[in-house]
């Protein structure tokens, strides 16, 4: 597949007993935005950390961009252009808006170790940060600390913070998780046309959103992939159907 | 300017207003005083940027302050007598200058901070400061074995090392001297954390997996940080060692780790005048209360257990109160 940009194969991962990724392959091709659904407990967050190097797989190759990237540690992987946001939002509480995102480019552009020129005055930091806010909506909050934003705006500044790592590809672990009708509306639209800067691999409950977003849809179920296909192929797939989408889909 | 600047400011005004007056009634023991409050101040300056913004809950930074001071004790003994520190592999001659000394002190307690860093920053949390407490009392132990430069005795030098253009056994000078040492390290560590290297450094020590996701590496961040600060603790001890002219094994024992750590909790873990209002306090405290009583230390420790149960935010956040540090 020649344009697939993130090709996960045969990956396996057990917790003890527990087989959370269960021969796992998938790819994520460019432009597209790939839908990763199951229940509860299927392994989707788990795979996820597998691909950022968070959790290191049992067996199985991770190839990005042509390249196996099984062996770089997660800033390494980040650096490549991996860019993901958290199950449970994660940013850094005491920084501003601001910092969050500068922090963001500074990972990205590297110079971490420059000890003299003040951060907040440094337009390679603060533009680009600035020009991310902008994209997200929240260029009126950038000195707002981060543990003071409201849940949806901490979710847009985790975006903003990967939009910032000039990503290659994203990985987004629900990002619609208690967002709310009008907030997942929102996220919706600024994800559509995400895609296009890079392909999603978006891990997500809220089947509307799932729906309106998706390219294509992998269901996993107890750490395997039960069926991959289009939206309508999807709907229509009686085993899908059973294990996970339920009667009303 | 902003309220901590102003209050740092402040304190480091009272400092030097306090000595001034004490030179002008003739109060030497005060001044004497008021040096050592001030080297304490810089030995918490160095662990603050470990402790405070990095995260690095060192209890082993005795060890760098009894390095910085064993490397000017060995130095000025050798200078006194005229003989050489080693001949291999290159010969090193004893020095009585403290420009060429504290390059030195910082220079060892850097490598020494490089080695014990890499080592214990592959651990964290309570693993982190065992290990560090550790290394710092090897080091200890091994001074205490190590008759040459005195052992357990330790060891004393007889002239306080020189610095051009000043008579540094006239306690108002050495005073100032190490002062201006203070007001250095002060700028130079408010400048470190507000820098690109700052600003990474904070993050990692409030979410270090948030950093590795947007491409940072927590592990050098952290053992460039430990480094840094190890050296001016370093800087701190080479200033001690001059102040009373003699070093022991007791400036690396987990009581001065100790010691040092209370500096920064007691003014503020994290702020950048924390250690020197920390210091300050524990100062005045052993000298009105150490003469009263000899639990005073017992004392000190219901200050320090208030402050951490009630004031998190040391004596600095006290005094400024709503006013959050990144
Ligand atoms: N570090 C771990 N140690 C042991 N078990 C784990 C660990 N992480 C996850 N698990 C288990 O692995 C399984 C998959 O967890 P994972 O978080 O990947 O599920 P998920 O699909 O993301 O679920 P959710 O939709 O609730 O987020 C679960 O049974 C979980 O309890
Ligand atoms: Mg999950």
């Amino acid at each position: 597949m020649s344009d697939a940009v993130l090709t996960l194969s045969h990956l396996r991962k057990s917790f003890g007993s527990l087989l959370a990724t269960d021969d796992v392959s998938l790819d994520l091709r460019r432009g597209e935005v790939h839908a990763l659904i199951g229940p509860n407990g299927a392994g989707k967050s788990t795979l996820i950390k597998q691909i950022t190097g968070e959790l290191r797989q049992d067996a199985g190759t991770i190839v990005f961009e042509g390249e196996r990237i099984d062996h770089l540690d997660t800033a390494a992987r980040a650096r490549r252009g991996l860019a993901r946001s958290f199950q449970v939002s994660s940013v850094i509480p005491a920084f501003t808006v601001l910092q969050n995102i500068m922090l963001a480019v500074l990972g990205a552009g590297g110079g971490v170790y420059r000890f003299v020129r003040p951060a907040l005055r440094d337009p390679g930091l603060t533009d680009p940060a600035r020009f991310h806010a902008e994209q997200v909506g929240l260029a009126d909050r950038l000195t707002t600390r981060a543990a003071a934003l409201s849940h949806g705006e901490r979710r847009r500044l985790e975006l903003a913070m990967a939009l910032a790592l000039r990503p290659r590809a994203f990985l987004l672990d629900e990002p619609m998780a208690g967002l709310g009708l009008e907030g997942a509306r929102h996220l919706t639209t600024l994800l559509s046309d995400l895609r296009h800067q890079a392909p999603i691999l978006l891990v997500e409950h809220d089947m509307d959103a799932v729906f309106a977003l998706a390219d294509r849809i992998s269901v996993l179920v107890y750490g395997r992939i039960i069926a991959t296909g289009t939206v309508a192929e999807i709907r229509a797939n009686d085993a899908v159907r059973r294990s996970y989408l339920g009667e009303g889909a | 300017m902003a309220r901590e600047t102003l209050l740092t400011l402040a304190i480091m005004a009272a400092l030097l207003g306090t000595v001034i007056v004490a030179q002008m009634m003739g109060e030497g023991f005060v001044i004497t005083l008021a040096t050592k409050a001030t080297i304490f101040a810089l030995a918490g300056v160095g662990l603050n940027l470990a402790l405070g913004y990095g995260g690095l809950v060192s209890f082993g930074h005795a060890a760098f302050f009894g390095i910085g001071g064993y490397v000017t004790g060995i130095l000025a003994s050798h200078a006194g007598a005229g003989t050489a520190v080693a001949t291999l592999p290159f010969t090193l001659m004893g020095s009585n200058q403290m420009l060429g000394i504290w390059p030195m002190a910082m220079l060892a307690a850097g490598a020494a901070a490089l080695l014990i860093g890499a080592l214990s920053l592959r651990t964290s949390g309570v693993y982190f400061i065992m290990v560090t407490l550790a290394f710092a009392q090897m080091l200890s132990y091994f001074a205490i074995s190590w008759p040459r430069y005195g052992g357990e005795d330790g060891l004393s030098f007889y002239v306080r090392n020189s610095f051009p253009g000043l008579n540094t056994l006239v306690p108002v000078q050495y005073f100032a001297i190490c002062m201006a040492l203070l007001v250095l390290a002060l700028i130079a560590s408010s400048v470190i954390v507000r820098s690109r290297f700052g600003l990474a450094l904070q993050a990692a020590r409030q979410n270090d997996q948030r950093a590795a996701a947007v491409g940072i590496r927590p592990y050098a961040l952290r053992l460039v940080a430990f480094v840094i600060s190890a050296m001016i603790t370093g800087l701190a001890g080479s200033l001690y060692a001059d102040l009373n002219r003699f070093v022991s094994p007791a400036m690396m024992s987990w009581h001065m780790s100790g010691e040092i750590m209370v500096f920064v909790i007691l003014g503020g873990v994290g702020r950048l005048a924390g250690p020197v209002a920390g210091a300050v306090v524990f100062i005045l405290l052993e000298h009105l209360l150490g003469g009263v009583s000899e639990y005073w230390k017992a004392l000190l420790g219901l200050l320090l257990l208030a402050i951490v149960l009630f004031a998190p935010g040391g004596l600095i956040g006290l005094a400024l109160r709503r006013d959050r540090h990144v």
